[in-house]
């Protein structure tokens, strides 16, 4: 491994500036000071001329705010164009707490490589800049000075224009970012947003260092939002137990128990084993009960965890398997081609996120609402797809169920290759609108708000289904149908058409469900086959006809996986509860709720 | 159908050539990917990429042996995704075509399943994927990355970031579950414990990162921890998904994946990527003079693919949204580290080539490589950060890494 302090050396070296070395610190950068009223101010300065008093008000009233960022700005200089790495980390140190936006954007361009060096005249020093961002059609961008915020100018005093290709950005070595990155994050805590103080908090809490602590106890003096104020607190006693103070530290786990911190863990158990077989009696019983307090409340965190995880999974395996409740169960078709109808469903979901920001931009609320769109439009195109494959083959095949299968797996395979040729073998992109995405904790238990909704949405459509059997008449006339076809038929009901919407409801369910799970999964030829093998396990482990099976069908087997996964890993948990199903069967030949229908016996 | 044609008229084509004006010497050269299946998304652009390259061999005057210009002809088979059909193509490449030379197989099974055919026929491969070492074949020559030319150094990059903690996650095959036994005695020789590592693998196609997820979260609450991610394809988009929805960014928990490269990102939201870390031996968006060349050549060719100095259609190159990757620059130097090889062999004979591809170098789009004696190369290697484009923005560079397939030798066990 190379050292990157090395390779800076080389750099500027290479611009030469060896000369001005010792000169550096005797005769320091053009001060922004006087420069600032002499160009930018200056006009205005002339203009009040007349007016001497004021002239000579806002004048020094302009040198103050200049003065305020000029040691700043000229540690930064001399911290980049520095050769020694120590005396860079103090010069970047010595910046904590600035609120100068030239230098904090500057420290944040040096750290991720895209601050340069303008090389200077013969002799002296090279102008550390960054670029203004603004991008002219030849991809050459502005360059902004580090020492005074004006643009950087060649020889003939024109504004200099670069294109970041071109240049060797000024080096850093690990050392320095991580120095630039604390009084980045120092600044961070007091962030206009939320999130990134939050993280901020997080992050420099974690170090444990005591000279953090004044950063953090101010801001929580100003502190509003509960959230932050936690981790603040928490931040604050975590640095405390690192301090020497036996009385501090005590205070400290006291409070770490008081808010259940249970990023503390670690820390404490640190501590309690570097205390072992110490003097300090009192605060290791302290630590020790403290550790035991805080982990029960993790098992209670994760027991609540992984109930929700198994709610969210089994409002997964729920919302892709109804449909084919419906088809399977209700009207005994074995429908290979379920899967690929979830499929159509997610397509139509890419459609409309296309439509969308084709005519709204890939942001804002227009392209966000694109979600509750295409919602009815999978529906209606996987229904429409569902009402074509009834009238045109199932049809004919309602009393060969082995013919059935046979056509409607061709049809999957069909419908798989006919994406693949239309939209491509690789996956396409859907993105989740914004209020989709991210999530919120409580106490502890992580909610992602993509999972909330799937479990809502999977109890909406439960109902709906629930609401269309039992309080409409094509409910009633689906079940008439389902117990028995004659006897329906001969009391007037139009059987052909009662199979006809039944099957298109159902399809537009798996249809619905593809354009949910584009939210989760991957969206390509292949969803389908994901799928379909997991379907087929919930509507017959739920009893084939069932829709109370169906749901605690789901219901049982998401927890189940949720509860096995950290024991036995994602491999073993499947195979463990894939057997439990195929013993549970053996059991129960005819699923949770057995159920009477013309389904498979006819 | 296509490769049916060409291998029953290449031999008349030949015979006529040779019959009536001795216009071109040719020298058939096997391309052994898949074009159908699961692997075809991967494995297609490597077809292209080696033609791509025939056609700049042929275009400089092909290989030149003896005074006289061989035209490279290339023999695609399509092995559809199938292991055990890896191996009768490849007994078809070397037996009945007699080729040259191959260049072909993706995934580590499909390499272990012809293995054993290059070995008895005498024959000769050129590997270029990212793979988990522990094999050395006197029949193949691999370009591809070495554990201790991507895993290593990506770890190297964490431990000096100041992780501590490590969180490796796998599909569940061959390539993650030895790199991480690799990974995990490397750690423990650089003083990270059992306890802050953890191991664990998902199956393929697994689109339920929960659990994951919610594990990650609590082994990164301590901060200062990183996943090191062997996941393989599309698995990746629900995991990716459901890490950033968890709140867990590049700064609070670095990804570093050993799978997703420039091609991969073709089918995957780059956006949900960003700022997680990559670690290959090229990047499409390095700022080399040969690589600017490389990138604009392939583009150039895909407008109108073709073989210079052959009678040969090339077909079925997708051309839209294309970019380079690792594995396609490490296929193409392959070929022309074979083409030197031959010439300073002066004969397509595979012992004598082998031994003139020992110490054989070649100025790539990434420096300059060098063929060592255990058959790897001597490349750079390079940290990517994941840009919301799909790229890379090289953040370290480590000059001259010598790729080991043996783990024994770098971890300096044994």
């Amino acid at each position: 491994m190379h050292n990157d302090a090395k390779v800076g050396t080389y750099i500027f070296s290479f611009i030469g500036c060896q000369s001005c070395g010792p000169l550096r610190f005797l005769q320091p950068f053009p001060t922004p000071g006087p420069s600032r009223l002499r160009y930018a101010p200056g006009s205005l300065a002339r203009t009040l001329f007349r007016f001497l008093r004021a002239a000579a008000f806002l004048a020094a009233f302009a040198g103050i705010l200049a003065r305020a960022d000029a040691p700043a700005r000229a540690r930064l200089v001399r911290a980049i164009l520095s050769e020694d790495v120590t005396e860079q980390v103090t010069l970047v140190r010595e910046l904590t707490g600035t609120d100068d936006p030239l230098v904090v954007q500057g420290l944040a361009a040096w750290r991720s490589g895209s601050l340069f060096l303008y090389p200077g005249p013969d002799g002296a020093a090279g102008q550390p800049f960054l670029s203004d961002g603004s991008v002219d059609p030849a991809g050459k961008a502005g360059a902004t000075r580090i020492a005074d915020g004006e643009p950087v100018r060649d020889a003939t005093g024109t504004a200099v224009r670069f294109s970041a290709g071109e240049l060797t950005a000024a080096d850093t070595s690990s050392k320095l970012r991580k120095a630039i990155k604390v009084v980045l994050d120092l600044r961070a805590v007091e962030d206009p947003e939320a999130r990134v103080r939050r993280d901020a908090v997080v992050k420099l809490g974690q170090e444990q260092e005591s000279e953090y602590l004044p950063h953090f106890e101010q801001r929580l003096s100003v502190e509003t939002v509960p959230g932050i104020r936690r981790v603040l607190m928490e931040a604050i006693a975590l640095t405390q137990l690192s301090e020497a103070d036996p009385k501090v530290r005590l205070g400290a786990v006291r409070r770490l128990v008081e808010i259940r911190s249970i990023s503390s863990l670690e820390p404490l158990r640190q501590l309690s084993r570097k205390l072992q077989g110490g003097n300090e009696g009192d605060l290791l019983r302290a630590i020790q009960a403290a550790v035991k307090e805080i982990e029960e409340y993790q098992a209670r965190a994760n027991l609540y965890g992984t109930a929700f995880r198994g709610l969210s999974l089994a409002a997964v395996l729920l919302v892709a398997a109804l449909g084919l409740a419906i088809t399977f169960g209700l009207m005994g078709v074995i429908n290979m081609a379920h899967g690929e109808i979830i499929m159509i469903g997610a397509y139509t979901a890419y459609g409309v996120q296309n439509i969308f920001r084709d005519a709204f931009g890939a942001t804002g609320t227009g392209f966000e609402t694109y979600f509750l769109v295409a919602l009815p439009a999978s529906f209606a195109t996987a229904g429409l797809v569902g009402l074509l494959l009834e009238q045109g083959i199932i049809r004919f095949l309602y009393r060969r169920p082995l013919e059935s299968m046979l056509a409607t797996w061709g049809v999957s395979l069909v419908l798989q290759q006919v994406f693949r040729h239309v939209f491509g073998a690789a996956n396409v992109q859907v993105n989740s609108p914004h209020w989709l995405s991210g999530s919120f904790e409580v106490s502890d238990v992580l909610l992602a708000y993509n999972r909330l909704f799937v479990i809502g949405f999977a109890v909406f459509i439960v109902v709906l289904t629930w609401l269309l059997m039992t309080r409409t008449s094509l409910g009633l006339q689906i079940r008439a149908v389902m117990q028995n076809r004659a006897m329906a038929s001969a009391v007037g009901v139009r059987t052909e058409r009662v199979n006809m919407m039944t099957f298109a409801f159902g399809s537009g369910l798996a249809g619905m469900a593809g354009a949910c799970l584009s939210q989760i999964g991957n969206v390509g030829p292949g969803l389908g086959q994901n799928y379909v093998v997991d379907c087929f396990m919930i509507v017959v482990l739920g009893g084939v006809g069932s829709l109370p099976g169906t749901v605690s069908a789901s219901l049982g087997v998401g927890v189940t996986d949720q509860i096995l996964q950290p024991w036995l890993g994602a491999v073993m948990g499947k195979i463990t509860v894939l057997a439990a199903i195929i013993l549970f069967l053996q059991w129960r030949p005819a699923g949770i709720f057995a159920s009477r229908g013309r389904g498979l016996e006819g | 159908m296509k490769s049916f044609n060409l291998r029953t008229l290449s031999p008349l084509l030949l015979a006529l050539g040779l019959g009536l004006a001795r216009a071109a010497d040719t020298v058939k050269v096997g391309v052994l990917h898949s074009l159908s299946g699961t692997m075809a998304i991967s494995e297609t652009s490597l077809k292209d990429i080696l033609l791509f390259t025939f056609d700049e061999v042929n275009k400089s005057g092909g290989v030149k042996v003896a005074g006289k210009n061989y035209m490279i002809e290339p023999v695609i088979v399509d092995p559809a995704s199938n292991w055990p059909l890896f191996a009768e193509k490849a007994e078809e490449l070397l037996v009945k075509d007699k080729v040259s030379v191959v260049f072909g197989c993706w995934t580590s099974v499909s390499r272990k399943s012809v293995l054993p055919v290059f070995e008895r026929n005498n024959g000769l491969l050129f590997y270029p994927v990212q793979y988990e070492g522990e094999e050395l074949s006197k029949n193949i020559f691999y370009t591809a990355e070495a554990v201790n030319q991507q895993a290593i150094p990506a770890v190297d990059y964490m431990l000096a970031e100041g992780k501590k903690k490590f969180y490796l996650l796998g599909s569940d095959y061959v390539y993650p579950r030895t790199t991480n036994k690799i990974l995990k005695q490397y750690l423990k020789s650089k003083g990270i414990p059992d306890s802050d590592i953890e191991e664990i693998y998902t199956p393929f196609g697994h689109t339920d990162y929960q659990t994951i997820v919610a594990s990650i979260k609590g082994f990164a609450a301590g901060g200062k921890s990183c996943v090191i991610s062997t996941l393989n394809g599309d698995t990746n988009v629900p995991f990716f998904k459901e890490f950033a929805n968890a709140g867990l960014t590049s700064e609070n928990c670095p990804v570093v994946s050993f799978s997703i490269s420039e091609d991969e990102f073709r089918g995957l939201p780059a956006k949900e990527l960003a700022g997680h870390l990559g670690c290959w031996t090229y990047f499409m968006s390095l700022k080399t003079p040969e690589n600017a060349k490389f990138v604009a050549d392939f583009q150039t060719w895909l407008k109108a693919p073709k073989v210079t100095g052959i009678d040969y259609t090339v077909s079925g190159v997708d051309t839209k949204g294309r970019v380079t990757c690792s594995p396609m620059n490490l296929s193409r130097i392959g070929v022309h580290l074979w083409k030197q090889a031959v010439e300073k062999a002066g004969s397509f004979d595979v012992d004598k080539v082998r031994e003139a591809l020992i110490g054989q170098k070649f100025k790539g789009p990434a420096g300059e490589v060098t063929m060592q004696a255990n058959h790897h190369l001597i490349n750079n290697a390079f940290i990517g950060e994941t840009l919301p484009t799909g790229q890379f923005k090289i953040i370290k560079t480590m000059k001259g890494v010598a790729g080991e397939p043996f783990s024994s030798k770098f971890l300096g066990t044994n």
